[in-house]
């Protein structure tokens, strides 16, 4: 929708700066509510949007906007990487708090397609996930707007000790800081106050919520923000994160899933052929067969392996049949049908998704359409 | 009707506990985003601009009075007191809690419905003729196939996860109103010159940013090997349809790409595998969910007080001309029930509104209501004397707009109002059309007129079949609205002629007007239809009208 014109788009940088200063004299001796009430109004801020990302502490700011101004635009960044909790809870907090425009923003699909088609992007590259998940569609999104407010205080870091309310964001935008001088306790006075519902995740121990890969609890004592990126750090030196523990990559042992629960890999043979997921599953040679295919999954999303395991029974092949790779636990009934004797699954998956995950699908011949129109 | 039995009810619990614990594992991180995706896909589970969307199945359109209820209820109880039908012949809720849905799941299992395989990579809700069982110029009721189809498709181990989504509609009728030439696989019931009940299937057909009309793959294939053929086509188009790119990964593109001739070979050789591990016990299933569609029994009675009625009261009249087709039983009626009353969201019914239909179809309608990929209602056996009685409770329920077949019987996507993927308004575009032609009052000179509208090049609202279709895109963030003439959805379907350069969302409506105009200019009679004009006259008139010489030249 076309968006109305931007009152200080073009503004010369000594103009900007001009302004700046006298917004922050202006605000000098206001509280948060009023900065906040005059930015909003005043002819000198602009078109603002709240930019809340909904974690541990958002709700402070999305309720004062609310009772200010609830048609206030508030820019919601979905990374498609969050915790369900946080959708959950935006979807709840938006409508408890009556916002009324609530513009959620996402990557394009062509540029995610492009440059995290599995979504795996984060584990090498943190940096380059953040850019294309959060900061180019943030930029995208801030276009229509002369600044943004934010809710960073001054109590968060050596960086942020000298925060005013009013600052410059490049030559085209200013950031709104009116929680500036809030301490921790102010935070937690005005929740308890206003009787605003808390992050469901605050109380499993994370005090500071990003997206769900690089995002892990943190432990009493620690720095609030510890549980941010924890993981990728670590990672660099081989060192992997699971559920938020600290895990030793260096376990190589693959857990082999079949109807009786997970096992050590029992294949004594010293042959095993590997089949990719592009294999034509007519072209493989069955009478020079070992006695165990394994066929690869490079994504649960692929579900070539499905076909192929089927036609090599088809064709008449008898010996044993393992799914390999990213096969997850709701696939198992699937690999079951399709042909498969069993899975196997690298210690990580296994660790997130334990053994009853799988046994719960043990009982794959249930409900069976297929088998029963076949016959 | 369609009656669950044991084995399906088992099924469906069973698989609305497996969603229940997916949720449930999503939230404690045993699922990332990632996986919990196409799980919830599968289960009619979106995120939509605002929030959750749940779209659920109406298996080939056809609903009892206690489904409907069931409808209204969930709207009521766990969504903001309506529901959408959608051009695929489901219903979907807008604003759904997801710590909801299992226990929405749930309710619709109470009436024997769900909704599996709405939505993500895996074979759709199977559609057909929404007067299945009705229309006088029905070859055979497809709905039993259909529901073949349906269980056969149900958690099919192979293709869940497949390239893309892949929809399949069936049509009895030679007359084809279930679009089968714009879907990934298309059956029309035919019959040999021997007289046997056989399928010309289709295939590759879709519109979205590539519209492509589905191509003849068997011309007659004997009913018991349907099962087995389809199994065939899907099984090589997930080892052949592209995963690399998700714009070219529909069957259509493997079609295109590969051509027909490729693909029926692989087809062929992979059915004759097959064929041989289908015993024929599909076959008796058939037989006995055909059973269960066996026709109401229809009654014999006078139409005197239709007769009257459509005599003395021109409202009456009005609506019977255009709301109600030719059913095979003497005496009784196809009613369309409209839910595009002037200025309404096309498809949009409320709780009061699906429990009123639900009440009609009990007191009038053998107890039976069908969803249109129209996005109307209809009460698809209704004895004529009952209708004036029928008219007047709609009537009250503003359920009563004559206008189907005609301009403001639109279809439209839901658009940038609620679809994350829309570039452009579709719902108020097409009101605004709707209002324009009631204030002219020239909806029924017009004539039957099928506009369809779609708010994003993923073409949910089938423009390119629409006989005026509509497309609005994202130009430089303003939206722009492209016309295309003379497309059409049956069975000798057509994509639209793109007619030139778009207009602004302002200016939809009086081009729109202007094509009118010239429509009525050029035909050569009341009884010419507009495409059978356009037919005749080509694009020249209606881009003449569209584009005035000055501003061209300009």
């Amino acid at each position: 929708m076309p968006e109305a014109a931007l009152d200080f788009a073009d503004e010369p940088p000594e103009a900007q700066a001009a302004r700046i200063a006298e917004l922050n004299d202006r605000y000098r001796h206001h509280g948060a509510t009023s900065v906040l009430q005059g930015a909003l109004r005043d002819p000198q801020a602009g078109k603002l949007t709240l930019v809340s990302s909904f974690g541990a502490e958002s709700v402070v700011l999305l309720h004062l906007v609310s009772v200010i101004d609830r048609r206030t635009p508030v820019l919601f960044i979905d990374t498609q990487m969050l915790f369900t909790e946080t959708l959950v809870y935006q979807q709840e907090l938006a409508e408890r708090l009556g916002l009324e425009d609530i513009r959620i923003i996402r990557a394009a699909d062509a540029a995610v397609a492009k440059e995290d088609p599995d979504g795996t992007l984060h584990q090498f590259d943190t940096d380059a996930c953040c850019d294309l998940r959060k900061t180019r569609p943030l930029q995208t999104a801030l276009k229509g707007f002369d600044g943004w407010i934010t809710g960073r205080k001054r109590y968060q870091g050596t960086s942020r000790a000298a925060l005013d309310f009013f600052e410059a964001d490049g030559p085209d935008r200013i950031k709104v800081n009116p929680l500036a001088h809030w301490a921790p306790e102010d935070i937690r006075a005005y929740m308890d106050e206003n009787r605003l519902p808390r992050h469901p995740l605050v109380a499993k121990g994370y005090p500071s919520i990003g997206c769900a890969p690089c995002t892990s609890p943190v432990a009493p004592g620690e720095d609030p923000r510890a549980g941010r990126w924890r993981g990728q750090d670590k990672n660099e030196c081989g060192i992997h994160i699971v559920d938020g523990r600290v895990v030793r990559r260096s376990e190589p042992m693959n857990v082999i899933v079949t109807d009786a629960g997970f096992r050590q890999d029992d294949w004594q043979g010293n042959a095993v052929l590997d089949l990719a997921s592009d294999t034509d599953p007519n072209t493989v040679d069955l009478s020079a067969a070992p006695g165990l295919i394994r066929v690869d999954f490079p994504s649960f999303a692929d579900g070539r392996g499905f076909t192929i395991a089927r036609q090599l029974r088809l064709r008449g092949y008898k010996g044993r049949l393992r799914a390999h790779g990213h096969v997850i636990a709701d696939q198992y009934a699937m690999a079951r049908r399709s042909g498969f004797d069993e899975v196997e699954i690298a210690p990580d998956l296994a660790a997130r998704q334990p053994e009853a995950q799988w046994q719960f699908r043990a009982d794959w011949q249930r409900g069976d359409y297929q088998s029963r129109l076949r016959g | 009707m369609y009656h669950y039995n044991d084995f399906d009810r088992d099924f469906l619990a069973n698989r609305n506990a497996q969603f229940r614990a997916q949720v449930n594992r999503r939230i404690d991180g045993s699922l990332t985003e990632d996986e919990f995706k196409p799980l919830r896909l599968m289960n009619g589970l979106y995120l939509q601009l605002h929030a959750y969307m749940l779209r659920v199945a109406i298996p080939y359109g056809t609903l009892s009075s206690a489904q409907m209820r069931q409808l209204a209820m969930i709207g009521d109880r766990w969504d903001r007191g309506y529901g959408h039908f959608t051009t695929r012949q489901n219903i979907q809720y807008n604003w759904p809690k997801l710590k909801d849905v299992p226990d929405m799941l749930d309710a619709l299992a109470e009436v024997g419905m769900h909704a599996i395989q709405t939505s993500g990579n895996t074979i759709r809700n199977v559609t057909a003729d929404h007067f299945a069982g009705a229309a006088a110029d029905e070859i055979a009721d497809p709905r039993p196939v259909a529901e073949l189809i349906r269980q056969w498709s149900t958690d099919h181990p192979e293709f869940q996860f497949l390239p893309r989504k892949f929809k399949i509609a069936v049509t009895g009728s030679p007359n084809d109103r279930a679009v089968t030439k714009a879907h990934d696989i298309g059956l029309r019931m035919v019959r040999n010159d021997a007289g046997e009940g056989g399928y010309e299937v289709i295939v590759g057909g879709g519109l979205g940013r590539t519209p492509m009309i589905g191509k003849v793959i068997r011309d007659f294939l004997p009913r018991e090997d349907l099962l087995p053929y389809l199994e065939a086509i899907v099984s090589v188009y997930n080892l052949l349809g592209r995963r690399d790119n998700k714009y070219k990964a529909r069957i259509k593109i493997t079609v295109h790409e590969n051509g027909i001739d490729t693909i029926r070979d692989k087809v062929e050789a992979k059915f004759a595998e097959l064929k041989p591990l289908f015993s024929g016990v599909d076959q008796q299933m058939l037989r006995e969910i055909e059973g269960h569609f066996a026709a109401p029994e229809f009654r014999t009675a006078s139409t005197e007080a239709f007769d009257d009625a459509y005599a003395a009261d021109p409202v009456f009249r009005a609506w019977c001309d255009t709301n109600l087709s030719d059913h095979r039983a003497d005496g009784y009626a196809i009613v369309s029930v409209s839910l595009k009353k002037h200025g309404a969201t096309p498809g949009d019914a409320t709780g009061d509104q699906m429990r009123t239909l639900a009440d009609l179809a009990e007191a009038f309608g053998h107890d039976e209501l069908r969803i249109s990929h129209e996005q109307n209602v209809i009460l698809p056996h209704v004895h004529k004397s009952d209708l004036p009685a029928l008219h007047r409770a709609l009537k009250a329920a503003e359920l009563a707009t004559a206008n189907i077949g005609l301009i403001s019987d639109i279809i439209a996507c839901p658009g940038m109002d609620y679809c994350a993927l829309a570039t452009a308004r579709s719902i108020p575009v097409a009101q605004e059309i709707a209002e324009r032609f009631e204030e002219l009052k020239l909806e029924h000179e017009i004539g039957p007129l099928k506009i369809k509208i779609s708010g994003c090049i993923n073409a949910c609202g089938h423009h390119h079949v629409g006989h005026i279709g509509i497309l609005g895109l994202d130009r430089a963030g303003v939206e722009n609205y492209q016309i295309t003439l003379g497309g059409n959805h049956t069975e000798d379907a057509v994509i639209g002629e793109r007619a030139g350069p778009g207009f602004a969302y302002d200016e939809v409506t009086d081009a729109i007007e202007r094509i009118i105009r010239a429509y009525l200019d050029v035909r050569e009679s009341p009884e010419e239809e507009f495409l059978d004009t356009f037919r005749r006259v080509g694009t020249e008139p209606f881009k003449a009208a569209l584009y005035p010489k000055e501003t061209v030249d300009a």
